[in-house]
């Protein structure tokens, strides 16, 4: 039986996966939930699209990770050392890390804006821990590693494409394609 | 039990949902103000209204894609920065349906009108994960402990 945590594989009907704790318990009995709570639990992050990343090294310099946020159109980018993810910097630290402290983005390195040891997600993981992390955490980009190899990440805009292509496939109401397509703007 | 997402959120109408008001600003207000607002006030979005009807919006993308890193002048009004005339989708909207808007139009924040062009707050990303997250509850909110690992560290590694 496999753990929806962390994919540890346990032995039948064990009460408590071996690897990471989660109670096990009814997880092998056949027929869970068929709808979307169980999709949540059972489907997993790497079935979620996920955006191949922007690295940088923590030596790069704001300007040249922010250069590339413009230029790939991105909300993050990661920041890799020796292949290991060391830090994430967003959109937002844009604002809240350079803008507003007047930081010389051409002196001031990745290491010194970037949140590192950030909280990432494993590729085994169901949708519902990126759903957490974000509500609870308050966070809207999370880097998916498997293992130690860095796969990508995933934005909110990943969740809501998951539950509106997955889910809502049909329009509410009549006016499927009578709606103009909203201007293209950033949100 | 109702699990089914589709029905729920066509069920459910963004008033339900209790969006946060949005706190408009007026055309003149200056970046440096705005900057301010997104940063204190942990906001994503400013709607800038003129009166009560919404003339545009400035997000925290547009920091990034409509500002330059040097020489901008704080002092600048928003009118001139801003996306004008943003879509908004009127309160009694159903969920199904913001999302849907929200996907096609890539936006994380959706300006709310009264049905008349007035601003009647603001929707955003959060607050849709955070309704699935309370409906969802036993899936979302019922994980184990490894869920605050952060990268793993292998021993000696």
């Amino acid at each position: 039986m496999r753990c929806p945590s962390c994919d540890a594989e346990n032995v039948p009907g064990a009460a408590l996966c071996e690897d990471c704790g989660l109670d096990l318990a009814g997880l092998d009995t056949p027929e869970a939930d068929d709808g979307f709570t169980g999709r949540l639990t059972r489907d997993r992050v790497r079935d979620l699209r996920i955006v191949p990343p922007l690295t940088v090294t923590a030596d790069a310099s704001v300007r040249e990770a922010i250069e590339l946020l413009r230029r790939e159109r991105h909300g993050c980018v990661l920041v890799e050392d020796e292949e290991r993810l060391a830090g994430i910097f967003t959109e937002r630290d844009v604002l809240t890390r350079v803008v507003r402290r007047g930081l010389d983005p051409d002196a001031v390195t990745m290491r010194e804006v970037m949140t590192p040891d950030p909280y990432v997600l494993q590729a085994g993981d169901p949708p519902a821990f990126a759903i957490h992390k974000m509500v609870v955490g308050g966070l809207r980009h999370l880097p998916v590693v498997e293992g130690e190899k860095i796969l990508g990440f995933i934005s909110v805009r990943n969740v809501l494409r998951y539950v509106r292509d997955d889910v809502l496939a049909e329009p509410t109401g009549s006016t499927r394609g009578e709606r103009p397509r909203p201007p293209s703007r950033a949100a | 039990m109702a699990s089914g997402i589709e029905e729920i959120l066509r069920g459910v109408r963004i008033a339900d949902v209790k969006p946060e008001s949005a706190s408009p600003v007026s055309p003149s207000t200056t970046l440096g103000e705005v900057y301010r607002l997104l940063d204190e006030g942990s906001r994503g979005a400013v709607v800038v209204c003129e009166g009560d009807r919404i003339v545009g919006i400035f997000t925290e993308r547009d920091v990034l894609y409509r500002t330059s890193l040097e020489g901008i002048d704080l002092d600048t009004p928003i009118s001139e920065l801003m996306t004008r005339d943003p879509e908004s989708v009127p309160v009694t909207t159903r969920l199904a349906d913001a999302v849907r808007a929200m996907t096609e139009g890539g936006f994380r924040h959706l300006p709310l009108d009264d049905g008349d062009g007035c601003c009647a707050g603001i929707l955003t990303s959060r607050d849709v994960l955070r309704f699935l997250a309370d409906h969802f509850s036993e899936a979302v909110l019922n994980l184990p402990p490894r869920l605050h690992q952060r990268m793993r560290r292998p021993e000696g590694g």
